[in-house]
């Protein structure tokens, strides 16, 4: 039977390249340095699972969207934590993404062959932000409105397009309702399919390559092992 | 040989006598996970996650808080004023970003150690500490945020004075035509109502204003009034007297005044005279952190509104 279904899939030679594959020992407390992409990965999940369940009851609309939080929070079973969740969720994520940047930034982890895994990276950490600009706003309260009225001028000062760029955001020329459905779609749609893509190609990328070995220092003349 | 070839022969024979992936990566992954996700719902079911009151897009005096991670930015604005602040708005972080992305092309060659690296081991340091230092002082200081957008209705007033080309004839700013008032002189003294009415039919309320009738839609108006008032009320000569004895040993405009409190040269760019007014009378009510003295009981209300205005037309 699981033969049956190997050799229809091949689950069993993915599963070799996937976990059967061999990483370089790292020895030391930096070993625990290089968990935290996948630490990473792990609260991209559980964005992706509290998010669907918060926009089960979220109504992107001004007229509704407070009531509808305040509904989750209030009225939904176990609406509280998952809001919570998703909520700390999205700073674990930042701090996460970036934590595992510095690791990779500091091992020079991104030298070669690992440069493109390492621009992928980057843009995994815009999208990430982007994720937390866009989120902000949806619970519609005081704190959404205006640290978004703010961001969106701060994007709007870019020299020569930020006018573009501000009118694209906000829907218009004025926040509103367009401003709300526009942020909930790069939200739960535009966003979450290119941070997949991306996420993908940078998980590629690294098993491809192999995880980096930890840095070793230069070996300076007289070594035993000479230069 | 390039190192290229050498480094990928070594790495291949460090990962041939490296370890399987499961268990001996999947394994730390799992316990860091694990602590993780016992943080994450410690904090969903204790701190959980706040609501404040509903979104009022008319009350352009709440002072919006970003979340931590953006406070370094935020702090960055405030030593780009006035007409630099896109510099350190868009063009410092787009800067930062591109110089992020091109790392791997910058820095080049087989070193891999931060210590065999130092200027980019350095660069890393130093922009970790600006970034903790900036956040940080953002935390501690008090919320003056240049960039926070007016009342909307005055925005949309700004644009139509624009759309209309009022400038043709009224002056703003010493900017504009002769034919009419200057509006930052004048309109601000006028009572809203006759303002409105003003803006509907000039003749009706001044017979012969050489003004034209608009044909403006009532909420036109509106945006237009709300504009006009907000250009600024006349003060007295009295006004700047206040200031100097009574908050300029420890706050500047232009050069003179004291280091301990905030330049406020600019402060009507970021504030309007009912923050202001407020801020000056409680403010602890405000900003808990403020170690400036309430003046309510200090300075008679009328002083309060008299200084109020002088500093709401500063930088505007
Ligand atoms: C959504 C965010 C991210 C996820 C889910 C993620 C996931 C991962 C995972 C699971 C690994 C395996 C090795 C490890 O865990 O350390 C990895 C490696 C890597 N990541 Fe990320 N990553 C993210 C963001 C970033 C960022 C922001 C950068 C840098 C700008 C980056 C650059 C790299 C590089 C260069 C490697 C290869 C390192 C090596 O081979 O030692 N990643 N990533």
């Amino acid at each position: 039977m699981i033969a049956w279904v190997h050799e229809r899939t091949g689950l069993d030679r993915v599963w070799k390249a996937l976990f059967e594959r061999h990483v370089p020992e790292a020895r030391g407390p930096a070993a625990w340095l290089y968990t935290l992409g996948s630490a990473s990965l792990f609260v991209f999940l559980v964005q992706a699972l509290t998010g669907a369940l918060l926009a089960m009851s979220y109504a992107p609309t001004p007229d509704h969207a407070y009531d509808s939080v305040r509904y989750i929070t209030g009225q939904v079973a176990l609406g509280g934590f998952i809001r919570g969740l998703h909520h700390w969720g999205a700073s674990f994520m930042v701090v996460l993404a970036v934590l595992h940047m510095l690791r990779v930034y500091f091992m020079g982890a991104y030298k070669y062959p690992r440069e493109i895994t390492w621009m992928t990276g980057v843009c995994l950490l815009l999208l990430v932000m982007g994720f937390s600009f866009t989120g902000d706003l949806l619970p519609w309260d005081q704190k959404a409105y205006w640290a978004t009225a703010v961001g969106t001028n701060i994007a709007g000062q870019t020299p020569v397009i930020g006018g573009v760029v501000s009118r694209v955001l906000k829907g218009g020329s004025e926040m509103g309702a367009a401003t709300l459905t526009r942020f909930y779609a790069f939200h739960v749609l535009v966003l979450p399919a290119l941070l997949a893509m991306v996420v993908l190609v940078h998980l590629f990328l690294v098993v491809w390559h192999g995880i980096s070995e930890l840095p070793e220092r230069r070996l300076q003349d007289g070594d035993p092992q000479g230069p | 040989m390039s190192w290229y070839e050498q480094y990928r022969s070594r790495y291949a024979r460090l990962k041939q006598a490296g370890k399987p992936f499961f268990p001996y990566a999947v394994f730390k992954d799992m316990v860091v996970v694990s602590l993780i996700l016992a943080a994450l719902c410690w904090l969903a079911y204790f701190a959980g996650a706040g609501l404040e009151d509903l979104a009022d897009p008319t009350d352009s005096t709440y002072n919006p808080r970003p979340e931590w991670y953006f406070l370094f930015l935020f702090q960055a604005l405030k030593f780009f004023p006035g007409r630099l602040e896109p510099v350190a708005a868009v063009v410092v972080p787009g800067v930062s970003v591109l110089l992020l992305l091109l790392v791997p092309l910058l820095d080049r060659g087989p070193l891999r150690h931060p210590l065999d690296r130092p200027f980019w081991t350095g660069l890393g340091l130093a922009s970790l500490a600006a970034f903790g230092h900036l956040t940080w002082s953002g935390y501690h200081s008090p919320l003056i945020n240049p960039t926070v957008e007016k009342d909307p209705l005055i925005s949309r007033g700004i644009r139509l004075y624009r759309e209309m080309r009022c400038a043709y004839c009224h002056k703003i700013n010493k900017k504009g035509g002769n034919i009419g008032p200057e509006l930052d002189r004048s309109a601000g003294s006028g009572s809203e109502e006759w303002l409105a009415k003003h803006l509907r039919d000039p003749q009706s309320v001044t017979p012969n204003s050489a003004m034209p009738k608009l044909n403006l839609l009532d909420d036109e108006i509106q945006a237009l009034v709300a504009y006009m008032k907000s250009l600024g009320e006349p003060f007295t000569a009295e006004a700047p007297k206040l200031f100097t004895q009574n908050c300029a040993s420890c706050h500047r405009i232009g050069e003179t005044g004291g280091e301990a409190g905030h330049d406020l040269s600019l402060i009507g760019s970021a504030r309007d005279k009912a923050f202001i007014k407020r801020y000056i009378g409680d403010p602890s009510k405000t900003n808990p952190d403020s170690s400036m003295p309430g003046f309510k009981g200090q300075l008679t209300e009328v002083q309060i509104e008299d200084l109020s205005r002088y500093l709401a037309g500063l930088g505007r």
